[in-house]
């Protein structure tokens, strides 16, 4: 079945650079979106621009959607993206809900 | 030099550590300038140097600079942690000597002798001929040998002094660490079987020992350069071992796409490489929340100080956790999953990966810890930049960035005209190596390596000079 999938499947050589640059943007995406999510969390942000946070990781998802069709990835690869991207919408709310917690134990 | 502000032991040995792991990360950058020279005139040293030769130095010497970095570092921060000396000092700095007295005689080998007959003299005497590892089976045993003693130190003193967070993850993590070497010692005559066993030294020290090392180094910084609350530093250094090793460990399929191994490993790497960028972006938010939480308590008490008490260290820092995201998480992200990675295998892709990660993730803090030992070492209450920390950061980091991503475009070149248009052929092979693009992605990684050396010898000398420096609180 894997055999299949991987051999029969090849990527379009159009497809490549599509593939790099949206697999890049994943994680660039990913990270504002993290980045931003803290920078409000500390203050170093503004409330308002939270929502922006939450656009990149749709960005994120979008990009992980593309790479993972231009790569022909088979069921169960699907299913680990869609893990991965979730995961990263839950991280940084489970961190800071812990983090807040323990400051919260530790300063009172 | 004189160590007038160490009183004690084992952060002199730490200092003695950190002295070879910078003559070793020096001999790496120029054996791998040498190579990327022979890149673009390959008549470079031929038949005196080969490229084979400079390659196996300046990947072997990475590896070694940063061991040797790696137990300084623990040396250094046992009596901060425990609260003790470190208990069998002695037996540490023989062991020292032990391990740079081998490492020397191993790259001389590697220079003068550099390869022998396909015999088991040659494993025993000159090298192993595994990537990254190559060391002769005597120095094998010897550094076994000075592993498991410097993990002896560490346990002991772990077990007799104040046991905090970080130590006990140090203690786990570097019997692992020590342990993982053994699966790349031994012979076998088949090159599946020896590749599955030498990535479980490779993959499972960089992916998952390695970065649990990272996260308590990074734990240890921000505790002692930012003040950061020590209880919220170690939960956090717990979950990112859970996530780490959660993800890292089984991400090693990956690794095992085309070698030889069973088909489930297509399924398990892709799983676990989709994961493994996660434990990066926690470690991302790590060092940017109590940066963030720890400098806004500062401004809240009116106070507009920095909290930073070592710059030159925590710029390191910080760019340890820009650089592990970048190096290993995207350059890693975008080639680890099958499907893509049939094409990415073994192009310069791979090498414009290894040479960010490497960096990014280890190299960076590593470089950190030197100067929290410079700091110690000079009595230096706050340690700020000085002109040539600036230029050595900026023209390092400068010049590793400029040399991945000429790698990455001629890994594209690669992946594009040897791979997918000429589906992996022998003629495939040259006529990518002899495109335009690829020839001057090698043009301009040589010349961003060169830029690399340069802000090396601004480190060292900066590294040498920063303590006299007369701007510093003391």
């Amino acid at each position: 079945m894997v055999n299949e999938v991987l051999m029969t499947q090849d990527i379009l050589v159009e497809d490549f650079l599509t593939i790099f640059i949206s697999s890049t943007l994943v994680l660039v995406f990913g990270g504002f979106y993290v980045g931003i999510y803290t920078a409000v969390k500390v203050k170093m942000l503004k409330k308002w621009t939270l929502p922006f946070g939450y656009l990149f990781w749709i960005l994120t998802s979008y990009c992980l959607y593309l790479m993972g069709s231009l790569m022909h990835v088979n069921e169960l690869t699907a299913k680990a993206l869609v893990v991965a991207a979730i995961g990263l919408l839950l991280l940084p709310h489970a961190v800071y809900y812990m983090q807040d917690r323990v400051h919260e134990e530790n300063e009172h | 030099m004189a160590n007038s502000y160490l009183n004690s032991e084992s952060k002199k040995l730490a200092t003695w550590y950190f002295t070879v792991a910078a003559t070793l990360f020096g001999a790496q950058l120029l054996f791998g300038l040498v190579a990327a020279i022979q890149y673009v005139v390959p008549s470079f040293l031929f038949e005196i140097l080969d490229f084979s030769v400079a390659r196996m130095l300046h990947i072997n010497a990475l590896v070694v600079w940063m061991v040797f970095a790696m137990f300084g570092a623990v040396y250094w921060l046992l009596p901060d942690e425990t609260g003790i000396e470190t208990v069998g000092i002695g037996f540490g700095k023989l062991l020292f000597w032990i391990f740079t007295a081998a490492i020397t005689v191993v790259v001389l080998v590697y220079i003068f002798v550099q390869v022998g007959s396909a015999d088991e003299m040659s494993i025993w005497f000159i090298h192993e001929g595994r990537e990254y590892i190559e060391a002769p089976r005597w120095a094998d045993l010897g550094i076994t040998v000075v592993a498991l003693g410097f993990v002896a130190n560490l346990f002991m003193t772990g077990m007799k002094g104040n046991r905090s967070g970080i130590v006990t993850v140090l203690m786990a993590d570097m019997i692992a660490f020590a342990g993982l070497y053994l699966t790349g010692m031994f012979f076998t005559d088949n090159i599946s079987v020896d590749q599955f066993w030498w990535w479980w030294v490779i993959h499972l020290w960089v992916e998952a020992t390695w970065e649990v090392y990272v996260g308590a180094l990074a734990a240890y910084g921000l505790i002692t350069m930012i003040g950061a609350h020590r209880k919220v530093v170690e939960m956090w250094l717990w979950i990112e071992v859970s996530m780490l090793f959660g993800s890292g460990i089984l991400g090693m399929g990956h690794h095992y796409f085309w070698i030889g191994t069973p088909e489930y490993w297509w399924e398990i790497g892709a799983l676990f490489s989709a994961l493994e960028p996660l434990p990066l972006v926690a470690m991302f938010i790590h060092v940017l929340y109590d940066w963030g939480k720890t400098q806004g308590e500062e401004h809240a008490k009116g106070q507009n100080r920095s909290v930073i008490t070592n710059k030159p260290a925590f710029t390191w820092f910080v760019i340890n956790a820009f650089g592990n995201f970048l190096g290993a998480g995207i350059w890693g992200f975008f080639h680890t999953l099958p499907q893509v990675n049939l094409y990415t295998h073994g192009t310069q892709f791979t090498s414009a990966h290894g040479h960010l990660a490497f960096f990014g993730a280890y190299a960076t803090i590593l470089i950190g810890m030197m100067y929290i030992a410079v700091q110690g070492k000079n009595g230096i209450k706050v340690l700020n930049h000085t002109k040539s920390s600036i230029w050595a950061t900026s023209m390092i980091v400068g010049g590793v960035l400029g040399m991945t991503v000429a790698l990455t475009i001629a890994g594209y070149v690669q992946v594009l005209v040897s791979r997918a248009q000429m589906g992996a052929t022998w003629s495939g092979y040259f006529d990518g190596q002899a495109g335009t693009w690829f020839a001057q992605g090698m043009d301009w990684r040589l010349i961003m390596g060169f830029v690399t050396f340069t802000g090396f010898l601004f480190l060292i000398k900066d590294l040498l000079s920063i303590g006299k420096a007369t701007h510093h609180a003391r």
